[in-house]
C-alpha cells in the first residue's frame, strides 16, 4: 500500500532540513536582535547565493556517483578574467558570456576526462584543483585586482544590486534553482543522470550515451561555477589569489547537507538550496550570538556527519526490509 | 579404502526452489571424485554447503567419523577443506607469499612478521607440489590466472587441509596451465588428499578422476567407478528421461530472415553465423562461459565485432551502441538483473520507461507523466507485476517480480527482435510459467526471439531451433523438434559437433 504523498514527504531529508532550518531561525530570532532584520536577512541571502548556484552543479555531478573538488579553483580562474575583462572596459554582457564561457571549456576540460577517458572524478578534479589554482597565481602574479582602479559600478550591480528589494545573486540563484530543478525533474537527460548513478552498466544497456551525459554535467557545472564567480567578483569588488579557495569543500558541504547521496544515485537541486542556507544560517546565527568562530565549524562539521550517518542507517533499514 | 568424508541426506531449500532434495557424497583419501550435473542441478549448493557458506535445512556432515557444523567458512578452513573456486579468491596488490599467509602469518618472538621464516616456508609448500617457487615475491595481481590459483593450492597446503574442492578450475585456464593443474592435482591425490572435482568437460574427468556423481534436479543420480561408465552413459543421467510439457502455439514463422549474422568473431567467439526467422524462437544453449552472452550483446551494440556482418531484411548494419540497436527494433534483456539490468533503488515507472523516456515529450519538452504512467501500468497489468503501485521502488519486490518489471522494460520499447539471456534466472516455478506464457503470445504476434538459456527443459519447451556454443564456436544446430532433446544438447555443450538440419 502506497504511503500518501504526506508521509512521504515528511521522510524526505529536504523536509528535515526545512524543519531544522526553522527551528534555527527561531533560535536566533528570539535570542538575537538583529537576526530577523532585513539587512541581516538580505546579508545571509548573499552569503548564501555564490554556493548554492555552485551546488546545484555539484548536486548534479554527485548524482552520478562524482566528485568535483576543482570547483573553487574553477571560480578562481574565472574571477580572474572576468575581473581583468572589466578592468579592460569590455560590455557587460560581453563580460557576462566571457565568465560562463569559461567556466563552461574548465567544466568541459574535467567532463572530458571523466566521461571519456573514464579516469575517476576524484583524481581529475585533483588535478584541475591545483593545476587552476596555478593558473590563478600565475595570471594574477601576485597582485590583487579591483580594489585600484575599481570594478565599474554597472558590474558591482550583480553583487550588491537589488530588485523588488531583493539581492541580484539571490534573483540569479533562484532562476537557476528553477530551471535546473525543472532539468533534474522533467526533462529525458535529467533522468539519465540519476540513471547512471544508480547501475552505471544498466544505464550503458538502457541504451543511454553514459559518456555524452557524464561530459554534459561537469560542463554545466563549470557554467554555473563560472556565474558563481561573477557574482563573487561582482560583490566582493576584489580578485585575489585566493579567491574561491575553499569554496568547493563549503559547497560539497551544502549538497551533502541537502540529502544528495554522496554515492550517487540521489539527491535534489532544492534540497543543496536548502542545505547552503542552512550552513549560512547557522554561520550568521552564530555570529550574532557571538559565539567563538572555533564553534561554527564544530556545529557544521558535527551537523554533517550525523545528516550522513542518519542516512547510512535509514539505507541499512531498507535493504533489510 | 576409508571414507574420510560424508554428506549424508543433505536437503536445501532456497525459499519455494529444491536446491537439494536429499544427495550423498563421499570423498576418500587419495582420490579423486569429480561431481558434474548441468546448471542448477545442485552443485554450487553443495561446494556452499561443504564450505561453511551457507548450511544445509537437513541432514548429516561427517568428517573422521565425527559429525561436524560448518557454520562460517572459517569453521570449513580450520577443518582442512580448502575450496579452490574458479575466480581465484585473491588480494592482488599483496605479493604470493603475503597471500599464502595471510591471517596466519608467522611471527617472530617480538610479535613482528617473520619475513624469512614465511619465505621458506613458502618455498617448502611450491616444493611439495613440484613447482618453481621464483615467483613467489611478485604482486599476486601481476601473475596469470593459473599461477594464481597454484598459490592459492600452497595457501591450502599451510592450512594442511584434508579436502581440496575445485570448482570448475579449468574453465578460464589456457590448455597448457589446465595440463599443469591436472598433474599438480594428481600429486594431491598422491599425497594422500580427499579431491572433489567439479567440472562440466566430460573429458576431464575422464583424464583424472577415480569415481564420479551425477547430480540432476538436486538429486543425486549415482556414484560410479569411471571404468565402470561411459560418457554416453553420464550425459543421459545429466539429462535424465524427465518428459518435458510442451506448450502449444499458433507457429506464425516468416519465410525469408529478418536477421542475418555470418562469421561474426570477436575475442569470445570465432565464426558465428546464424539466421533468425520472423515469428521464431531460436534458442542458444551451452555452458557457462560458452560464449552465447558475448554474442548476444555484440547483436546490441554491447561489443564490438572484430569482423563478420550482421544483415537486418537483408541489408547490413553496423550496431555500434544499444541506442542504434533500439532504433533497428532489436531490444536484450541481460542475464544479471541486479548488475546490468535495473535501476533497484528506483521505483517501477523509472526502470520501465527510462529506455524510451526521450519520446515521452510533452508541454514545455517536459517527460509526459500521464503517458508514462499509462506506460508502466499497461505492463504493470499485463505481465501481472504485484505491486502497490507503479511508484513502488523495485528493491521491495520479489525476484520473479523485478524480472517481470525488466522484461516490461524491453517489451516497453516495441521491438521486432527481442532476446532474453537467461529470463527465468532465479525466478520461483510460478512467474516462470508466466514468463513462458508471455514468451509464446509475443512470437505468436510475430515477434523474433532468441532465447539463451542454460536450463534445458527451458530450451526443449520453447524453441523451433536450437544453436549450441562450446568453447567460443557453435558446435550444434537443431532445426526440428525431434532432435531437439536434452541429450544431444548436452552432447554439443560438452564439446561433440552435433549438425542436423531439415
Amino acid at each position: 500500500m502506497g504511503k500518501s504523498i504526506a508521509v512521504r514527504l515528511l521522510r524526505t531529508r529536504q523536509f528535515t532540513v526545512a524543519i531544522v532550518l526553522l527551528i534555527l531561525v527561531i533560535i536566533f530570532g528570539v535570542s538575537t536582535k538583529n537576526f530577523l532584520s532585513t539587512s541581516n536577512l538580505k546579508n545571509v541571502l548573499l552569503q548564501v547565493s555564490t554556493i548554492s548556484i555552485a551546488s546545484i552543479g555539484m548536486t548534479m555531478i554527485i548524482i552520478t556517483a562524482g566528485i568535483d573538488v576543482s570547483a573553487g579553483s574553477i571560480v578562481g580562474v574565472v574571477a580572474v578574467i572576468v575581473g581583468k575583462s572589466t578592468l579592460k572596459g569590455i560590455p557587460i554582457p560581453l563580460i557576462l558570456l566571457i565568465g560562463i564561457g569559461v567556466g563552461a571549456l574548465l567544466g568541459s576540460l574535467n567532463g572530458s576526462i571523466v566521461g571519456f577517458i573514464g579516469v575517476p572524478p576524484i583524481i581529475v578534479t585533483l588535478g584541475t584543483m591545483s593545476f587552476l589554482r596555478a593558473m590563478v597565481y600565475q595570471l594574477l602574479g601576485g597582485r590583487w585586482i579591483g580594489s585600484f582602479p575599481p570594478f565599474p559600478a554597472s558590474f558591482r550591480a550583480f553583487g550588491i544590486g537589488e530588485i523588488l528589494g531583493i539581492p541580484i545573486p539571490a534573483w540569479i540563484m533562484f532562476t537557476l534553482a528553477g530551471v535546473f530543478a525543472y532539468y533534474l525533474r522533467f526533462r529525458a537527460t535529467g533522468r539519465y543522470i540519476y540513471a547512471i548513478g544508480n547501475n552505471p552498466e544498466a544505464a550503458r544497456v538502457s541504451g543511454i550515451p553514459v559518456k555524452r551525459v557524464l561530459f554534459s554535467v561537469y560542463t554545466m557545472a563549470g557554467i554555473l561555477y563560472g556565474i558563481a564567480a561573477v557574482v563573487v567578483c561582482a560583490r566582493t569588488g576584489i580578485v585575489q589569489t585566493n579567491t574561491g579557495a575553499g569554496f568547493e569543500l563549503a559547497v560539497i558541504a551544502a549538497t551533502v547537507l541537502g540529502g544528495t547521496n554522496i554515492l550517487g544515485g540521489e539527491g535534489s537541486v532544492v534540497g543543496s538550496i536548502l542545505g547552503a542556507l542552512l550552513v549560512a544560517i547557522i554561520k550568521n546565527g552564530m555570529v550574532l550570538m557571538n559565539l567563538p568562530a572555533l564553534t561554527e565549524g564544530l556545529v557544521v562539521g558535527s551537523i554533517i556527519i550525523v545528516s550522513v550517518f542518519a542516512d547510512i542507517l535509514k539505507a541499512g533499514r531498507e535493504n533489510h526490509g | 579404502m576409508r571414507a574420510l568424508f560424508y554428506a549424508e541426506n543433505i536437503v536445501k531449500n532456497f525459499g519455494g526452489v529444491k536446491a537439494l532434495k536429499s544427495v550423498n557424497i563421499d570423498l576418500r583419501e587419495g582420490e579423486i571424485h569429480a561431481l558434474v550435473g548441468e546448471n542448477g542441478a545442485g552443485k554450487s549448493t553443495l561446494i556452499k554447503i561443504m564450505s561453511g557458506v551457507i548450511q544445509p535445512d537437513s541432514g548429516r556432515l561427517i568428517l573422521e567419523d565425527e559429525e561436524i557444523k560448518l557454520s562460517t567458512p572459517r569453521d570449513a578452513h580450520e577443518r582442512g577443506i580448502a575450496t579452490l573456486y574458479q575466480e581465484p579468491l585473491i588480494y592482488k596488490s599483496l605479493t604470493v607469499i603475503e597471500n599464502i599467509f595471510l591471517g596466519n602469518e608467522i611471527k617472530t618472538k617480538a610479535g613482528s612478521i617473520d619475513w624469512r621464516a614465511q619465505q621458506k616456508k613458502a618455498k617448502e609448500l611450491f616444493n611439495m607440489l613440484e613447482i618453481d617457487s621464483s615467483f613467489i615475491g611478485e604482486k599476486m595481481g601481476n601473475l596469470s590466472v593459473g599461477l594464481q590459483q597454484l598459490a592459492l593450492i600452497a595457501k591450502a597446503l599451510n592450512f594442511n587441509a584434508k579436502i581440496f574442492i575445485f570448482d570448475e578450475p579449468t574453465a578460464i585456464l589456457t590448455e597448457i596451465e589446465a595440463k599443469r593443474l591436472f598433474n599438480i592435482i594428481e600429486k594431491l591425490r598422491n599425497q594422500g588428499k580427499a579431491i572433489l572435482y567439479i567440472s562440466h568437460r566430460l573429458e576431464e574427468i575422464f583424464e583424472i578422476a577415480d569415481r564420479v556423481t551425477v547430480f540432476r534436479d538436486g538429486n543425486d543420480e549415482g556414484t560410479y567407478r569411471m571404468e565402470e561408465i561411459s560418457r554416453e552413459k553420464i550425459i543421459e543421467l545429466m539429462a535424465g528421461r524427465t518428459l518435458i510439457e510442451s506448450i502449444e502455439r499458433v507457429k506464425n514463422i516468416t519465410k525469408k530472415p529478418i536477421l542475418e549474422v555470418e562469421n561474426l568473431s570477436t575475442k569470445y567467439y570465432r565464426g558465428v553465423s546464424f539466421l533468425l526467422y520472423g515469428g521464431e524462437i531460436l534458442g542458444f544453449s551451452g555452458l557457462i562461459g560458452s560464449g552465447r552472452s558475448e554474442v548476444m550483446q555484440t547483436l546490441f551494440g554491447l561489443i564490438k565485432p572484430e569482423s563478420g556482418r550482421i544483415l537486418l531484411d537483408g541489408k547490413e548494419v553496423k550496431i555500434t551502441s544499444p541506442k542504434v540497436a533500439m532504433d533497428l527494433g532489436i531490444a536484450y534483456l541481460p542475464k544479471d538483473r541486479a548488475s546490468e539490468g535495473l535501476f533497484l533503488r528506483l521505483n517501477i515507472r523509472f526502470n520501465i520507461s527510462i529506455p524510451l523516456i526521450e519520446t515521452l515529450k510533452g508541454k514545455f519538452m517536459k517527460i509526459n507523466s500521464l503517458e508514462e504512467e499509462s506506460l508502466a501500468k499497461r505492463y504493470m497489468d499485463s505481465l501481472q507485476i504485484k505491486a502497490p503501485s507503479t511508484l513502488t521502488i523495485l528493491q521491495n519486490l520479489s525476484g520473479g517480480n523485478q524480472q517481470k518489471v525488466l522484461l516490461g522494460k524491453w517489451l516497453s520499447t516495441n521491438p521486432r527482435i527481442l532476446i532474453l539471456n537467461e529470463p527465468t534466472r532465479g525466478v520461483d516455478v510460478g512467474v516462470k510459467v508466466e514468463i513462458h506464457r508471455e514468451i509464446i503470445k509475443l512470437a505468436e504476434n510475430g515477434i523474433s526471439i532468441i532465447l539463451v538459456s542454460s536450463e534445458l527443459p527451458e530450451i526443449v519447451k520453447l524453441c523451433d531451433r536450437v544453436i549450441v556454443m562450446h568453447e567460443g564456436s557453435i558446435t550444434g544446430r537443431f532445426d526440428t523438434k525431434e532432435f531437439i532433446v536434452p541429450r544431444n544438447l548436452l552432447n554439443a555443450a560438452t564439446g561433440a559437433r552435433m549438425i542436423q538440419t531439415q
